[in-house]
């Protein structure tokens, strides 16, 4: 048994024509940092494509590396869902296929420095029927209209890892 | 002129948090009750501002040139508005 880990970068992910992220690249003190900008305000949606290579059984783990653009407090939410096809046994037109229900995390902000990189990790429980192989459609988003989500400013995701079991 | 309704003022706070930069610690909520706060201050003060205007300005501009002087004024305060001069 193992655990089957993808990494998913900014500079892969694409967008519908409205509501998505900024891609920013900020130039650091020593190297450019860059990442993907969701709004405080409007949910906004970054999409991203993959094979389940060996997928076995279980929930996906999205794990995803943020940081705040200009707060040092309150809670951001993130959320993802998936759609998942079986290549030449699943019917379904790939350009009308919809996602199955989003599951979501509530991450705080730990304060101290604003800037700081944060880990939060979303279990997706609602798997679409995935199978191994599959190809794989996943939607990340920050649900910044929720009353939940308290913190100011953009929220910059700038790396996430996906992993599963592949037994 | 009455205050914002809550559309109003809950626009005014996205463009703020979309606009600001550098470190602003506090959550959404606290960015809506200041900007309530400003608004109703705006209110409660514009009678106040358009009478310290020497009249002859008072009488010659209009509502939107009084509500530029009175922002571009606070922003030279606050160091973010550059004239072709400096």
């Amino acid at each position: 048994m193992a655990t089957v880990k993808l990494f998913m970068q900014p500079e892969e992910a694409q967008y519908l024509a409205t509501l998505f992220p900024q891609y920013v690249k900020n130039n650091g003190t020593s190297f450019p940092v860059s990442g993907l900008a969701y709004d405080a305000a409007t949910k906004e949606t970054a999409f991203w494509k993959f094979k389940a290579a060996n997928y076995g059984s279980g929930n996906l783990t999205l794990t995803i590396r943020w940081y705040a653009d200009t707060a040092s407090s309150g809670d951001i939410i993130w959320g993802a869902q998936i759609g998942a096809i079986t290549p030449d046994t699943d019917s379904q037109d790939v350009e009308t296929k919809s996602l199955a229900t989003a599951s979501t995390v509530t991450d705080t902000h730990l304060g101290t420095t604003g800037q700081r990189v944060h880990s939060a990790a979303i279990t997706i429980s609602n798997l679409d029927s995935i199978a191994a192989d599959d190809e794989v459609y996943l939607a990340v988003y920050r649900d910044s209209a929720a009353g939940g989500d308290t913190m100011t400013g953009d929220g910059i995701l700038v790396e996430m890892e996906l992993s599963y079991s592949d037994t | 002129m009455a205050v914002l309704d809550a559309t109003n003022r809950e626009r005014i706070a996205r463009v703020f948090m979309r606009l600001t930069s550098g470190p602003l610690p506090c959550i959404k909520g606290d960015v809506r009750a200041a900007v309530n706060a400003a608004d109703d201050w705006v209110d409660a003060n514009s009678s106040a501002f358009n009478l310290a205007l020497p009249v002859a300005f008072r009488n010659a501009a209009n509502a939107t040139q009084k509500t530029l002087l009175l922002c571009y004024v606070a922003m030279r305060r606050a160091g973010i508005l550059k004239a072709e001069e400096d």
